[in-house]
């Protein structure tokens, strides 16, 4: 698995939007998201991309275009504010890349320098293989519950992961 | 919706949240939720009485005047439709009267019959009496988030608990 040699990343913008909204637009690719029709798509992706204007939102890039987009979804109360949890999404083509770890790794970062929090934590959905990756990264289990969502009309278990800066 | 005398359960109404304010700015209260200041309790709140539009919330009365009130989170997504979080306050003035117990099982009537909700959740911190009211109905722990909270730079764990109806 190597990065290609272009892949860089930088802070999204607001206009990110309409690649994100163009990646999602497929009901496939929203599979282990919450979000399934198109307007729960809309609100989410307008949501994630809103967290620009406080530069916690990544964007990956490889020969000038994005290729990958995560950020940080910054916790509005201030007994909760010392960690956040996040979303990450790869372009279909640009998988098997090592790109989704560097994504992750690169909000993690941002977590930690940008932001001063303790810890990052995620909500994945069963059988989600981002879990392979989170874990090598050092993310712990927490929480799991079964039936939590339905995807494609069947039960699945949302797993609860957190990765702790100190 | 059900008698039982003096406890009574009526749908929340917006001229609730008042009262929701006050109980939630009762002393010792916010140590089991994380809200910090009136802003972050009023931005709560009206997230709370918001699920009233579903009716989706409840309020206990003690000889007519409000008392407690529990509230279904109504999921926004499809595919989460058939589960929800819910929350509960009960004034201070009267508690260990039974009426958390009322207004929970009347919560989970409601989920189940109005909402067909399959799975009923909950997030507690750890030390807050209330987890003994939520094993008795039923509720089991399927998570803990250690340092949820931090106040005054001491941590607090977070419980999480679940009921399959």
């Amino acid at each position: 698995m190597t990065l290609p040699s272009d892949y860089d990343i930088r802070y999204s913008v607001t206009e990110d939007l309409a690649i994100l909204q163009q990646w999602l637009a497929d009901p496939v690719e929203r599979r282990f998201f919450p979000f399934e029709t198109d307007q729960e798509t809309e609100d989410v992706l307008k949501n994630w991309i809103g967290f620009s204007r406080y530069k916690a939102a990544l964007t990956g890039m490889v020969s000038g275009q994005p290729c990958a987009m995560g950020t940080l979804l910054l916790m509005p109360y201030r007994k909760v504010a010392h960690h956040a949890s996040f979303y990450v999404f790869v372009e279909p083509g640009h998988r098997r890349l090592g790109i989704g770890t560097s994504m992750v790794r690169n909000l993690l970062h941002l977590a930690k320098t940008r932001f001063s929090l303790e810890s990052v934590s995620v909500e994945i959905y069963e059988p989600n293989p981002i879990i392979f990756l989170l874990e090598k990264i050092g993310f712990e289990m927490f929480a799991r519950q079964e039936n939590f969502i339905k995807i494609d009309g069947s039960g699945h278990a949302r797993i609860c992961l957190e990765h702790f800066f100190t | 919706m059900m008698k039982n005398n003096p406890i009574e359960i009526r749908f929340a109404l917006e001229d609730d949240m008042k009262c929701l304010i006050d109980w939630l700015q009762q002393p010792g209260v916010l140590q089991w939720f994380p809200l910090a200041d009136l802003r972050e309790i009023e931005d709560a709140a009206r997230i709370w009485i918001g699920n009233s539009k579903h009716n989706a919330v409840l309020t206990a009365l003690w000889e007519g005047a409000p008392c407690g009130m529990a509230t279904l989170y109504i999921q926004p997504f499809k595919k989460l439709a058939h589960q929800s979080l819910l929350a509960i306050i009960v004034d201070e003035k009267f508690r260990g009267r039974g009426v958390g117990t009322v207004l929970l099982r009347e919560l989970e009537k409601i989920a189940k019959e109005r909402f067909q909700i399959e799975l009923l959740h909950l997030e507690v911190y750890e030390g807050n009496p209330a987890i003994h009211l939520y094993q008795r109905l039923g509720f089991v722990q399927y998570g803990y988030q250690r340092r949820f909270i931090k106040d005054n730079g001491q941590y607090i764990g977070k419980i999480m608990m679940q009921k399959v109806l």
